[in-house]
């Protein structure tokens, strides 16, 4: 076994001072889990773990005076389910939460390793893209912003640069009008993670006219990358949403994704399935918006 | 590279020496013969060797050593209390919930955590907080019987 070493990092600046030094040998270990399973699996023998876990600035979550969430990078899963402020300011991130895993994995995967881990199958990065959050990273030069749409790059790839750390991620507040609704497709969802289809939709509806003002789409499970469905949300921006407006919009989607065939549905499968989900939580979120559910918050 | 940990075990303060890449269930298993503790899937999914941190649910085979240093540390052996079985432990064994035995461990410090978070638990909260361990003998039917007949029923 090759020797390891460790820096556990109290502050942002420590951690990123061991990531420069490490010239990119150096993993990252926020709740620690993709890791774990990775070393288990012995597909990875780290030399440096850089230990960002006890970083209290890291940590917690913040609605501002304009109303914009703050979520800190090592915010469990389970904190976002059950934070009151979550809740008030962006009801479709503890709905989320609520579908992910179990239990188990909620105490202790966090919202900034999930993220920064880019997995396809990932719950989060389908909530973020809908959202349009805005992801916050800090590196040897100092803090930058990349917009949630632009995050995800390739399989496991984000935008983040090589000593990188994701800080927090901000959500702009909803808009008056808006609804939002999370969907998800799992035989078992503890277990069954390799498998799953989810749909984020964020609806903006104009009351007098009904229209979808705007629309923010993510999608999961559907391709080597979190999916931001830009053509889809085009084909349903400044419509009444429709029987015919959204079949349209599922014909749209079914080319715009490329779900991976695995052992357990086909690629074709994923595609009916996502068009499913996304009619029936479309279909919540356009609810929700007409009852002014989350402009009342 | 060792660091030296502090682990609180069922109450008792531990000290060890690990590799920054040594598993909880290591620790627990080959340092302090702790060997109630499962090991099966190595990825978080199987819940066997699940324990509690600070009262909350973990899997120990995917949590190093050195992300628990300091924190309190509760496996199935830090049940019994003076040589006795909890009422839940008891349960189990009147239900039937135990066959070949191997997943009990998980599924008893989940259901722990659970109880004592929700006493009161309802039958769906129990179907809910048991949905991440596996159990290949029993069909789960006598493991949720054998948990909601220890819910504290309001009197
Ligand atoms: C059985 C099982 C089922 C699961 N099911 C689901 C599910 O249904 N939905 C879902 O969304 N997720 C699921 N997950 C994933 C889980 O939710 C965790 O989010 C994930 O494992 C990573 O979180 P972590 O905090 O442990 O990250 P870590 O393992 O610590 O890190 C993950 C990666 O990100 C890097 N990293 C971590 N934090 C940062 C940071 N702040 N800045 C830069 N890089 C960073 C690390 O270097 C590593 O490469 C599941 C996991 C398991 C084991």
């Amino acid at each position: 076994m090759s020797e390891c070493r460790y820096t556990r990092a109290r502050r942002v600046d420590e951690a990123v001072a061991a990531l420069a030094e490490a010239k990119g040998d150096a993993h990252v270990i926020a709740g620690g889990i993709a890791l774990g399973i990775l070393m288990n699996e012995k597909l990875v023998s780290p030399t440096w773990l850089v230990d960002i876990s006890r970083i209290e600035a890291l940590k917690g979550i913040v609605r501002g005076p304009d109303g914009t969430l703050r979520i800190g990078a090592l915010t469990t899963h389970r904190e976002v389910e059950e934070s009151p402020a979550v809740a008030a300011a962006q009801p479709m991130l503890p709905e989320m939460a609520a579908e992910i895993a179990c239990g188990r994995i909620k105490n202790r995967g966090t919202f900034g390793g999930n993220l920064s881990l880019a997995d396809p199958q990932g719950d989060p990065p389908v909530a973020v893209i809908a959202l349009r959050a805005t992801m916050r990273a800090a590196g040897p030069l100092g803090v930058r912003d990349i917009p949630a749409t632009e995050f995800f790059r390739d399989l496991y790839t984000t935008a983040l640069r090589e000593g990188e750390l994701l800080q927090e991620v901000l959500f702009p507040p909803l808009a008056p009008g808006a609804g939002t609704a999370y969907g998800k497709f799992a035989a078992r969802r503890a277990m069954d993670y390799t498998s799953t289809v989810a749909v984020g939709v964020r609806a903006v509806v104009e009351p007098a006219t009904g229209c979808i003002k705007d629309i923010g789409l993510g999608l999961g499970g559907v391709g080597p990358i979190p999916v931001w469905a830009r053509a889809t949300e085009a084909a349903l921006r400044g419509m009444r949403p429709e029987p015919a407006v959204i079949d349209r919009a599922c014909d749209v989607l079914v080319d715009e994704i490329e779900p991976l065939a695995d052992h357990l549905y086909s690629a074709d499968f994923k595609r009916h399935v996502a068009t499913v989900i996304l009619r029936r939580t479309l279909a919540r979120a356009c609810a929700r918006a007409a009852r002014g559910v989350e402009a009342r918050r | 590279m060792s660091i030296e940990i502090t682990l609180e075990v069922n109450g008792r303060t531990h000290r060890a020496r690990v590799e920054p890449t040594t598993t909880l269930i290591e620790v627990l298993r080959e340092t302090l013969g702790l060997t109630g503790t499962n090991k099966d899937c190595g990825m978080g999914i199987c819940g066997v060797c699940t324990v509690l941190v600070n009262g909350r649910t973990a899997s120990s085979c995917i949590l190093l050593a050195v992300q628990a240093d300091g924190e309190r540390i509760t496996t199935v052996e830090g049940l019994e209390q003076d040589g006795h079985l909890t009422p839940l432990q008891e349960s189990f064994l009147r239900f039937g919930a135990v066959q070949c035995g191997y997943c009990t461990p998980g599924f008893l410090m989940t259901a722990t955590a659970l109880l004592a978070e929700k006493p009161r638990a309802t039958r769906p909260e129990i179907v809910d907080a048991l949905r991440g361990n596996i159990c290949r003998c029993t069909g789960y039917k006598k493991i949720v019987e054998a948990v909601e007949s220890v819910v504290a029923r309001p009197s």
